[in-house]
């Protein structure tokens, strides 16, 4: 009679803890390559290319040093002559027997990245929560076929698009800019924040604006004081899901921007030094474009399943 | 009653407000996402190239998609990005299913180490394909000493061999995706309500019965649900593979929308460009429908 009550989430503690030990492994490994590039960041220019890759060593900041500056090298007679080194990061070029010769593109392409990012997020979180709440609250004429049009715009193979975009953006001005992007990524990313908003808002009791008309608000006015509050969750969520795609995308950026509005992810493959990719360089400037996503899927895991199957799994 | 005449005193009407709310947002899908498609379709049957645009063009009709079809480089492309799909979509149904059928049982910690697992598939696919040239470095790469630690190959490059280069992507593909249909399975397996195993306890089904005729029914519909996610974006999978291997060596991973990027924006060939994009669209579309489709056949069932 014990039986009865065991299914496959009340196994028995050794089953538990085989369970338990094979994901234990499972996540070391494939959390590998991330610590990986992190440790890559922290090790000289020397150190990264090793072999056998070392998993101790001196830790170096020659990797940021190199991510934010360009160099030049020169000869001994020069340095000598200079003037001693006033920082702790001319120092350290200079051991190398380089001097600095200027900042890099890195800070401007992560500006970009920010600016962008937060742009985009903020227009398709705006736009998808109106939207949203129409399609939750109100009979629209053709509201499914309306809804999978919007999903379907989420298939089309980026570079399909690409070359009418891009002459389009040229004929009006929007080749390269920072608004061109915004606009880009948005309507990208109001695919998701439309679907994901209607179903948190679709959770919200009508009864709460009801209750709010009665008291003398509008429409408009209960929507704007009554229900956005009460969605603060999951606009959050679809907000970070929004953010976390105009953080992460590439083939727009690499197709459609050069010089002014090129965000991160197309520099950091970018990133050389003598004689081949400055790996170490390269694992600072990932690690400092990781860090943002890693915090908020930390702070989305209650949400995720939500956000990457566009609301149809909600747990 | 009451409502009604709220609604008509006060603000805009019900209706006025759903079509305010709702335009933006249209409006900007048609501007550009369908204007841009619709502008693809047309190009399509032209020898338009965008970069001689003071050259007259001219409508060729069904030619660029005959040629198109015609042609052995694109089969083979075909054929290339359907193993690459093939490969990743059955290594992330097993593999992710099995983490969640183990991450269901409840242990502790499951939590956390469910968030760490997850990690990989939020990153930069780009990103990702640049960090892992170097854990794939012939001289000086990780996943080579790993490897040569357990058996020893010697000498191996996994991106510059064309035999070992489809399944580098195949590798990072899976590593960084498998968490997707390990989380949807997850909560598929979380919805089946415990009842179900109580009745088959008492009809004394065993372990095995109880898996094939409760778990995998159940959990089937959500894998499912993963594997179409999984298939669509890999299908224009572009931004890792680039970054990775960037198509090579040779054409060895150059998967269907690598080579579209080629046609459209190296060799600037828009008009024929544009149809392959069609075809692609269609492709996807087609396959999509057709297995929504049977999809929900064995949903219902």
């Amino acid at each position: 009679m014990v039986d009865i009550a065991r299914s496959p989430t009340e196994s028995s503690g050794f089953s538990r803890k085989l369970a338990a030990l094979i994901i234990i492994v499972y996540a070391i490994v494939t959390l590998i390559p991330i610590t990986w590039i992190i440790l890559t960041g922290f090790k000289s220019v020397t150190s990264s290319i090793t072999y056998p890759p070392e998993v101790f060593f001196e830790p170096s900041l020659e990797g940021y040093v190199n991510l934010f500056t360009t160099r030049t090298r020169q000869s001994k007679e020069y340095l000598e002559a200079l003037p001693p080194p006033e920082t702790w990061y001319e120092e350290l070029v200079r051991s190398r027997e380089m001097v600095i010769a200027g900042p890099s593109k890195f800070f401007g392409r992560y500006a970009n990245s920010l600016i962008i990012g937060f742009g985009a997020t903020f227009l398709s979180v705006f736009l998808g929560a109106l939207a949203a709440y129409a399609f939750s609250r109100f009979k629209i004429p053709l509201k499914d076929d309306l809804m999978f049009f919007i999903l379907s715009t989420r298939m089309f193979p980026p570079i399909a698009v690409a070359v009418p975009i891009f002459i389009m953006y040229r004929k009006i001005g929007l080749g390269d800019t920072h608004l061109g992007m915004i606009i880009l990524y948005t309507v990208v990313n109001l695919s998701l924040a439309v679907w994901l908003l209607k179903g948190f808002m679709d959770e919200i009791p009508r009864e709460y604006e009801e209750a709010a008309m009665i008291d003398g608000y509008t429409r408009m006015g209960a929507f704007f004081k009554i229900v956005l509050p009460q969605a603060t969750t999951g606009i959050a969520a679809t907000a970070i899901f929004c953010m976390i795609f105009s953080w992460n995308e590439y083939a727009f950026a690499v197709l459609l921007t050069q010089f002014n509005a090129q965000t991160a992810p197309p520099f950091i493959p970018t990133i050389i030094g003598e004689g081949g990719q400055d790996w170490s360089a390269i694992g600072a400037g990932t690690t400092l474009f990781l860090i943002p996503v890693m915090i908020f899927t930390v702070v989305l895991r209650k949400h995720l399943l939500r956000g990457i199957t566009f609301g149809a799994v909600r747990k | 009653m009451k409502k009604k005449i709220l609604h008509k005193a006060k603000g805009l009407s019900d209706k006025a407000v759903a079509w305010i709310f709702i335009t933006p947002t249209l409006l900007l899908l048609l501007a550009i996402n369908i204007y841009p498609l619709i502008y693809a379709i047309s190009m399509s049957f032209t020898n338009f190239y965008a970069n001689k645009l003071g050259k007259e063009i001219k409508w060729v009709g069904l030619k660029n998609y005959v040629k198109i079809l015609g042609k052995e480089a694109i089969w083979e492309r075909m054929q290339i990005t359907a193993s690459f799909m093939f490969w990743t979509l059955l290594l992330q149904a097993i593999i992710g299913l099995g983490l969640a059928l183990l991450l269901n049982k409840k242990f502790k910690g499951n939590e956390l180490l469910t968030t760490l697992i997850v990690l990989p598939m939020m990153l930069s696919p780009a990103v990702v394909g640049v960090f892992w040239t170097y854990l794939y470095n012939p001289q000086v790469g990780l996943f080579n000493y790993i490897v040569n630690f357990f058996y020893d190959f010697g000498s191996f490059d996994m991106i510059g061999s064309s035999t070992l280069a489809p399944w580098a992507i195949v590798i990072v593909d899976t590593w960084m995706w498998t968490p997707f249909t390990m989380l949807i399975c997850l909560a598929g397996l979380r919805s089946i309500p415990n009842y179900l195993y109580e009745a088959a306890e008492v009809d004394r089904a065993n372990r095995l019965q109880q898996f094939i005729y409760i778990t995998l029914p159940s959990v089937l519909p959500f894998l499912l649900l993963a594997l179409l996610f999984r298939g669509i974006e890999n299908f224009k999978m572009f931004d890792m593979v680039v970054e990775l291997t960037s198509g090579g060596p040779g054409s060895a991973t150059e998967l269907a929308s690598i080579q579209l990027k080629r046609e459209a924006f190296e060799k600037w060939k828009t008009g024929y460009s544009s149809a392959y994009a069609v075809i692609l669209f269609v492709t996807i579309f087609g396959f999509g429908n057709v297995y929504v489709k049977v999809m929900n056949k064995i949903k219902d069932r």
